[in-house]
């Protein structure tokens, strides 16, 4: 399948990228790995790709103690390999889990959240870690929090002219954290994917945070659930209440994933393994 | 920068030689590959799923369906036809040896990945194989045998 023709235009600099994309009807190129498949399937198209794999100052994870900053071309890959195991563990489980090892050597971090798939493993972990989604356009820096980033399916809160240059994550101290993603097949988008965080002192839960996939048009923050279990010690039937309020709050999707019923049946049942309740 | 319809050059190093065409940018990396000749690189499913593809750009394993050619402008890429040597690579051999293929057509992207593995990982356990393999799938073998070929040539490298 060959994608309809388009022009092509590889900036040097940040500032002839965000030139460009302003004034042509253009997209950026980041790892391809979306935009591509896409492109071939002729569900979108686009008179220029503006490739943004010359800008190696978009690529790198800076920690900078209470927080981590991670340049928006930074391929999954690297964050597998790279520091992030020790700083935000959450987003490293969920980055070794996209795609499979081939498409984690292209794509990228910036790339995949301008997507906005519901179903993918990012938007999730950012939802349940209130990152902030940086973007660069010549005009102005803008800063918008993830819960306001991802405005529905494949609709990111980006304007013409703007590119995502980074992504912030506020370092979590005292925390467990889980992500938990069930497939049909391995490699495949998530049916239902959980993004947790656990904060426990002195026998009862200080903080918790669920953040699902899959489940909504957006990733889905079950803040009313996770008020259930704050100043409490965890057990079998507060858990099981927590998975039952999350999974009752959505309505899920039917597709060739799973049906609706199917999917909540599955968010109940990871959020209550996550918990370590039985499922 | 190039308008809808017009070429752009690209410069690659291909299994070591030196190659310059004039692509349309929508060319994809697997046509060419294929177009000038290195036709073990197989399209498979044609949107990201089978690994069929599989080459290596820049030492790392990638799709060739998902990847414009002109965006391997520059770099180099390794293709089943490269690994060799002139004789069979010990994963080659593998393969052959275990009965690791039927039909064949998935197993220039299997080895390409399987290359790409154990240059990162050189002694995989049976579950890294099975993580490191899964973007690659294969539709005779039931995939046991590729896992043995894959452990057998960790313990024979090159």
């Amino acid at each position: 399948m060959y994608p309809s023709e388009f022009g092509y235009f590889k900036p040097s600099t940040l500032k002839e990228a965000l030139d460009f994309l302003e004034k042509e009807d253009a997209r950026p190129l980041a790892g391809g790995q979306s935009l591509i498949p896409m492109l071939k399937l002729r569900v979108i198209s686009s008179k220029f790709l503006v490739d943004l794999n010359g800008l190696s100052s978009l690529s790198y994870v800076k920690d900078e103690g209470d927080k981590v900053r991670i340049g928006s071309m930074t391929k999954h890959a690297d964050l597998v390999k790279g520091n992030v195991k020790e700083s935000i563990p959450l987003l490293y489980d969920a980055a070794r889990q996209v795609g499979d090892f081939q498409v984690r050597n292209m794509g990228t971090i910036g790339g995949s959240i301008s997507n906005a798939d519901p179903a993918a493993d990012y938007p999730s972990v950012l939802t349940a870690l209130d990152a902030k989604v940086i973007l660069d356009s010549n005009h102005a820096k803008r800063e918008v929090d993830a819960k306001d980033f991802f405005k529905g399916p494949f609709n990111p809160d980006i304007r013409k002219g703007e590119i995502v240059s980074e992504v912030v994550f506020p370092k979590l101290s005292g925390y467990t954290t889980k992500y938990v993603k069930v497939v049909r097949r391995a490699g495949d988008y998530a049916m239902v994917s959980l993004a947790m965080a656990l904060k426990v002192k002195d026998g009862k839960v200080e903080d918790l945070r669920l953040a699902y996939s899959g489940v909504s048009d957006t990733p889905y923050r079950a803040r009313e659930a996770e008020k259930l279990l704050v100043g409490k010690e965890i057990s079998e039937e507060n858990v099981r209440e927590v998975a039952e309020m999350a999974s009752s709050a959505v309505n899920p999707p039917s597709d060739v994933r799973g049906s609706s019923w199917y999917r909540r049946e599955v968010m109940k049942v990871i959020t209550m393994k996550a918990l370590g309740g039985q499922p | 920068m190039v308008n809808p319809g017009e070429k752009v050059k690209v410069r690659v190093k291909i299994n070591g030689v030196e190659y310059e065409e004039n692509v349309s940018p929508r060319k994809l990396l697997v046509h060419f590959l294929r177009d000038l000749g290195f036709t073990g690189t197989k399209v498979g499913c044609d949107t990201s799923t089978c690994g069929a593809c599989t080459v290596l750009l820049n030492g790392k394993s990638v799709k060739s369906c998902t990847v414009l050619a002109v965006q391997a402008d520059g770099k180099e890429i390794i293709t089943i036809e490269g690994i060799g040597d002139g004789k069979l690579h010990p994963l080659q051999e593998a393969f052959s040896d275990n009965f690791a293929l039927q039909c064949g057509f998935c197993t220039p992207g299997m080895i390409m990945q399987a290359y790409s593995l154990l240059k990162e990982n050189p002694t995989p356990s049976d579950e890294e194989i099975k993580d490191g393999m899964h973007g690659n799938i294969c539709r005779c073998t039931g995939y046991q045998n590729i896992v043995k070929a894959i452990k057998e040539a960790s313990k024979v490298r090159p």
